[in-house]
């Protein structure tokens, strides 16, 4: 049984370093930022991303609690953020122009849900 | 906060390991039941709670959200008996993110616990006493206000509500029973409260809440102002949870309002001009982050004093200058299902009345 634990921890382990090593390969080619974003009841935090016009980001959303929703508002993304513990959601977005674009829960989580809201800002590159 | 439509192609998504999550449409809810045995008395089952949830938009900018509770699962018209309560239905009418208004029944947004009531977000089967007997929860009212996120982590919501009803305020639980609910509330003036809370440190959030309004004694031309102030913070990284509390209430004119009350029923009610109580919890997660299932292990302390400072000519009575130490368990099959065992250990001041301590079993859920 112990030895049994010790392999599973190494395979864990090999698995691990490969995910991070493709995850740094796949920034390294696409000049992604990624942002990691906590979901719980009843905000995001972050809850305000800035980037330059033209970027292009991928937000990985991750719950502490239940499951929640991420809506681009007047945009085409709606996704579930899974509940804590089964898995993230992940959105790429890019600022093809200068504005605030504002993000919410869509999914009803609590007394709280009208809470849960943040924005997307994207400036111009220059000073 | 600007809404822009976002020209086709410019987000893109997809989700990495989410399994297929439940549906849930425009209704949700929460629900508990708990057995509670006191020291040296019989064991009580109670359906405390059924709570539905409904949200509707009629624009992307105009949202209702409503809340309907059924408390001890049969109402025959008085409170012990159960009691069906509007605790929240309003319109919100999002204008910008600094700068959002609400109106129709509203939390009060004092505590932590007040407007973060499902059963799997807060230890113990029963709430905090401090969020009992010191603010009042669940605490909510008639009015309207503004909310908003102000950047760098920072964001606020303020009311204006209807006052308290100084002749439900109590030696035993404070201004708990001068709740008006919104049931055709009476106004001779309005209430303000708010909350501020700032997000901005990693993991950490702080908060801090008042009331400031008046307590009227509908059935005498006596009132007397009432200040609750709060603050709050809450630490959650990896296994490790911390939240702690203090809150104060003042009634600067409680001894006239015990006088009127004698006098009208021959009963002192022996309000008490300063309230004050404090809790801090720590929660340990003993099963691996990252499970789906989660084991936890908690202890509290509390001190939750509702004859802090008497009127002059008044003593307190101690049996309601308590203190508690609860531990306990959590086990979340699910994180939406939550079962909870723990026992209080309950003490009070006075030397006669011996304050009871209780072990205690529950289930909720939040759907």
């Amino acid at each position: 049984m112990v030895v049994l634990m010790a392999r599973v921890r190494v395979w864990v382990g090999v698995a691990a370093a490969l995910g991070l090593a493709v995850a740094v390969a796949v920034q390294a080619q696409t000049g992604r930022r990624v942002v990691s974003m906590k979901a719980e009841r009843f905000a995001f935090t972050p809850s305000e991303i800035t980037i330059a016009v033209g970027e292009e980001i991928e937000i990985r959303l991750k719950s502490d609690d239940t499951a929640h929703g991420f809506r681009i508002v007047g945009g085409d993304v709606d996704i579930r953020i899974p509940k804590r513990g089964q898995g993230e959601a992940s959105v790429r977005f890019k600022g093809d122009r200068v504005g605030r674009f504002a993000f919410e829960c869509s999914h009803l989580c609590g007394a709280g849900h009208s809470f849960m809201r943040g924005v997307i800002v994207v400036r111009d590159r220059r000073p | 906060m600007t809404g822009a439509r976002l020209p086709a192609g410019i987000a893109l998504s997809l989700a990495i390991a989410a399994p297929a999550a439940a549906q849930t449409g425009s209704l949700s809810g929460y629900m508990d039941f708990h057995f509670n045995k006191v020291t040296r008395e019989d064991g009580v089952i109670d359906f405390h709670r059924f709570v539905l949830l409904f949200s509707h938009a009629f624009t992307p900018r105009i949202r209702f959200v409503g809340e309907l509770e059924l408390e001890h699962a049969f109402v025959e018209g008085q409170e012990e008996a159960g009691e069906l309560e509007l605790e929240q239905a309003y319109i919100d009418f999002l204008i910008a993110r600094r700068f959002n208004v609400r109106a129709g029944m509203v939390l009060v947004p004092v505590g932590i616990l007040n407007e973060r009531h499902e059963p799997p977000v807060f230890h113990g089967v029963e709430r905090p006493l401090v969020d009992t007997v010191i603010v009042p929860s669940t605490w909510f009212e008639v009015g309207a206000g503004v909310h908003g996120e102000l950047g760098g982590g920072w964001r606020y919501r303020a009311y204006v509500l209807a006052p308290l009803d100084a002749e439900g305020f109590s030696a035993d639980e404070g201004i708990r029973g001068g709740r008006q609910k919104g049931s055709a509330a009476a106004v001779p003036s309005a209430a303000l409260t708010g909350r501020v809370e700032y997000l901005g440190l990693r993991d950490l959030t702080l908060g801090g809440s008042v009331w400031l309004g008046r307590g009227h004694a509908f059935g005498t031309p006596l009132e007397t102002g009432v200040r609750v102030t709060e603050a709050d913070a809450r630490y959650s990284r990896d296994r490790l949870e911390l939240r702690g509390q203090v809150a104060h209430v003042a009634i600067p004119d409680a001894g006239e309002i015990n006088d009127a009350q004698t006098f009208q029923s021959g009963i002192d009610p022996n309000i008490a001009r300063g309230l004050l109580g404090f809790y801090a919890e720590a929660a340990y997660r003993v099963w691996a982050r990252g499970s789906p299932r989660d084991l936890v292990v908690f202890a509290r302390y509390e001190h939750a004093d509702t004859q802090h400072r008497m009127p002059a000519g008044w003593l307190p009575l101690e049996e309601f200058q308590r203190k508690a130490l609860t531990f306990g368990l959590t086990y979340f099959p699910d994180p939406d299902v939550a079962i909870k065992a723990d026992y209080v250990w309950l003490r009070n001041r006075s030397g006669i009345i011996r304050a009871p301590s209780s072990f205690n079993v529950g289930l909720g859920w939040w759907f």
